[in-house]
């Protein structure tokens, strides 16, 4: 799956990078508002992650000209500027989510999964991993065809680790994905533990714990 | 504390009361002595005259002694005896206090005794008059001199209102504009003018303080702006980095953890740096998603929001509606309000605490169980430290105050029966 990374401050485009591709992405960068409208008008990919401050002009443009060329590549912009009207801005223009920087790049994968999977236009709208199978209408969660009741917020980690497999993922992750802007309102994430705890015993009682691990000191990882 | 013009009208009093003290002795000794000097010389006139008169008269004899005892029978103010030729006898004056009959009283007495001659013969020529007692004579300077110091401290006091009404009015309307100004406000304030030189030297001197001051203000702001904005790019790269150090596969348990430790205080940065940039923008007041915020529906948004923290520690909240609350506001700055004030009674209430909830048209407030008061002086501060807490940005509630203050809303704490209160009322009443 292709990526454009359009990102001016080329650390963090690379960061991105490095990141996206321990899964199988293949990611290509712009840092600069010429190169990304020619990349964008040249080619075609899966996401494309948009700045909205670039040298030379404003990334709206570029979703204003890639949307004007009826073209249906996902888009998520990510900017420093996280004023409500930036947010409606982008969405009317056409953007599929909007992530204000700074962010952990374990929303960022989440994100760019869940826009990927949009567009794929898979008309039944599921998620199999392995036993797993995820129904994103219903919200239902099937182990080997046998229903497992989920709350809320398990069901929102169950994707949030999915979208990271083989990641390891802070607490602090886990909780900014729950609880969005008011976690950094709160030092101690600790009911992020009560969360992941209900949800391997869950996936346990069907056999299933393996997947979920904990990593002692750090945090947890969804290997496959 | 005094007034600046009663300190001069006691001084003007106190001097008036000491002048008009002295003067009553003095006007008395005047009074005295003009009174005394004229008895005197009324008498020395009075002898001349007798003198001159008998020598006119050529009365000799037996004649002489006739009219002499009836002088002396009916005249009572003077009297004339003959004496002996051989005793030398000087003029004299004297003062006596006698009975006097006719009044029933001790009056005083000027008196002259002289020799005088008719025909030939010496005779002791004594005239006195009745003087004015000295009591009598002080006790009526001093009425008069009562009467006129309560003249003079009642105009003192009558022109003093005039004048403060009149001649420092400019100076009160320029202490009324300073006390309303706000420097946040970025009002301009103009002061009237005035014909009375200091207070135009004095409006001039504040308007350029105020002037330089706003000046100041404005470049301080702008200064805190673009360094949360600078500070933007950092930050999201030291995160990034962290980020992938994470997932690094040789990071040992005991870097993981380094890792973790950083990221505590990074995202309090974070925090600050967006809470200074939040700030910055209700300063500048660019939201234009005015829309009619129901407050009861915002609160069950941030409750649901907030419920792990909430459940985390065991706090029970509870919610009164005692009336519709229902206002007009920015979406983003409501919800903002909402969740900062929810948000820091969650903080600041121990586990298994209580927080409630109340509103009403006029408004509406937060209460949380604590032990003691916090300082009201320095809540709202920026950057103040009410608690020991590491989790405060110190800004949460700076920023709940300027939301109220953008709306004109009034926001006061409180500490009442172990409960500290939050409340925001819509307009004063």
């Amino acid at each position: 799956m292709k990526i454009l990374v359009i990102e001016d401050e080329k650390e963090l485009a690379i960061d991105i990078v490095k990141y996206l591709s321990l899964e199988d992405y293949r990611c290509e960068t712009a840092n600069d508002f010429a190169t990304a409208k020619e990349k964008v008008s040249l080619y075609q990919y899966d996401c494309i992650l948009l700045d909205l401050m670039l040298p030379g002009g404003d990334g709206f443009d570029i979703l204003a000209h890639l949307r004007s060329q009826n073209k249906q590549d996902g888009v998520i912009i990510i900017s420093a500027k996280d004023t409500l009207e930036d947010k409606i801005k982008g969405l009317n223009i056409g953007a599929d989510d909007y992530l204000a920087k700074p962010f952990h790049h374990s929303e960022l994968a989440a994100r760019i999964h869940s826009v990927i999977r949009r567009k794929q236009f898979d008309p039944s709208n599921l998620i199999i991993q392995n036993e797993i199978k995820i129904d994103l209408l219903s919200k239902t969660v099937h182990i080997e065809g046998n229903p497992i009741v989920l709350t809320k917020k398990e069901y929102d980690l169950l994707l949030f680790f999915i979208g990271n497999k083989n990641r390891v993922l802070s607490k602090s992750d886990l909780a900014e994905h729950l609880s969005g802007d008011v976690a950094d309102m709160f030092d101690s994430h600790d009911f992020v533990y009560a969360h992941v705890k209900n949800l391997k015993k869950k996936l346990n009682e069907q056999g299933y714990a393996g997947y979920l691990k904990t990593i002692y000191g750090t945090g947890y990882k969804w290997e496959i | 504390m005094t007034k600046l013009l009663d300190k001069p009208l006691k001084a003007f009093t106190i001097y008036a009361l000491i002048i008009l003290l002295v003067s009553i002795p003095i006007y008395f000794l005047v009074v005295d002595w003009i009174w005394v000097t004229e008895i005197d010389d009324n008498h020395e006139i009075i002898m001349e005259r007798i003198e001159n008169r008998f020598e006119q008269a050529h009365v000799t004899g037996h004649d002489l002694e006739t009219i002499l005892n009836t002088w002396n029978t009916l005249q009572p103010s003077s009297s004339i005896l003959p004496i002996t030729e051989n005793i030398a006898r000087r003029d004299s004056i004297y003062e006596v206090t006698k009975f006097n009959e006719y009044e029933a009283e001790w009056d005083r007495f000027r008196g002259l005794q002289a020799v005088i001659r008719i025909d030939n013969t010496p005779y002791l020529l004594n005239i006195e008059t009745n003087v004015e007692e000295a009591y009598e004579t002080i006790f009526a300077i001093g009425l008069v001199t009562v009467v006129l110091y309560g003249l003079l401290v009642f105009g003192f006091i009558q022109l003093n209102r005039k004048i403060s009404k009149s001649v420092w009015k400019p100076f009160d309307s320029t202490l009324t504009k300073l006390k309303s100004f706000e420097l946040s406000t970025s009002k301009v304030v103009t002061f009237e003018h005035t014909d009375i030189e200091e207070f135009e030297a004095m409006n001039e001197t504040i308007s350029k303080l105020i002037a330089e001051n706003v000046n100041t203000y404005n470049l301080q702001r702008a200064f805190v702006s673009n360094a949360a904005h600078e500070l933007q790019t950092p930050i999201a790269l030291l995160k990034s980095k962290l980020d992938i150090l994470f997932q690094d596969e040789k990071l040992g348990t005991k870097q993981s953890e380094l890792v973790n430790a950083i990221q505590v205080p990074l995202a309090r940065l974070t925090r600050v740096n967006k809470n200074l940039l939040l700030l910055a923008r209700i300063d500048n007041s660019n939201f234009s998603d005015i829309s009619e915020i129901d407050f009861a529906e915002k609160v069950e948004k941030s409750e649901e929001l907030l419920q792990d923290y909430i459940a985390e520690k065991n706090l029970s909240i509870k919610k009164n509606e005692r009336g519709l609350c229902v206002f007009q506001c920015s979406k983003f700055l409501a919800e903002t309000l909402v969740n900062n004030l929810l948000s820091n009674a969650i903080r600041h209430t121990a586990e298994n605490g209580k927080i409630i909830i109340d509103w009403d048209e006029k408004g509406f407030s937060f209460k949380n169980s604590g032990k003691e008061p916090l300082n009201q002086e320095s809540l709202f501060k920026r950057f103040s430290i009410s608690t020991t807490e590491t989790t405060n940005s110190g800004l949460g509630l700076a920023i709940v105050k300027e939301i109220c203050k953008q709306n004109g809303w009034e926001i006061n704490y409180d500490f009442l029966d172990h409960f500290h209160i939050f409340s925001v009322r819509f307009s004063k009443f």
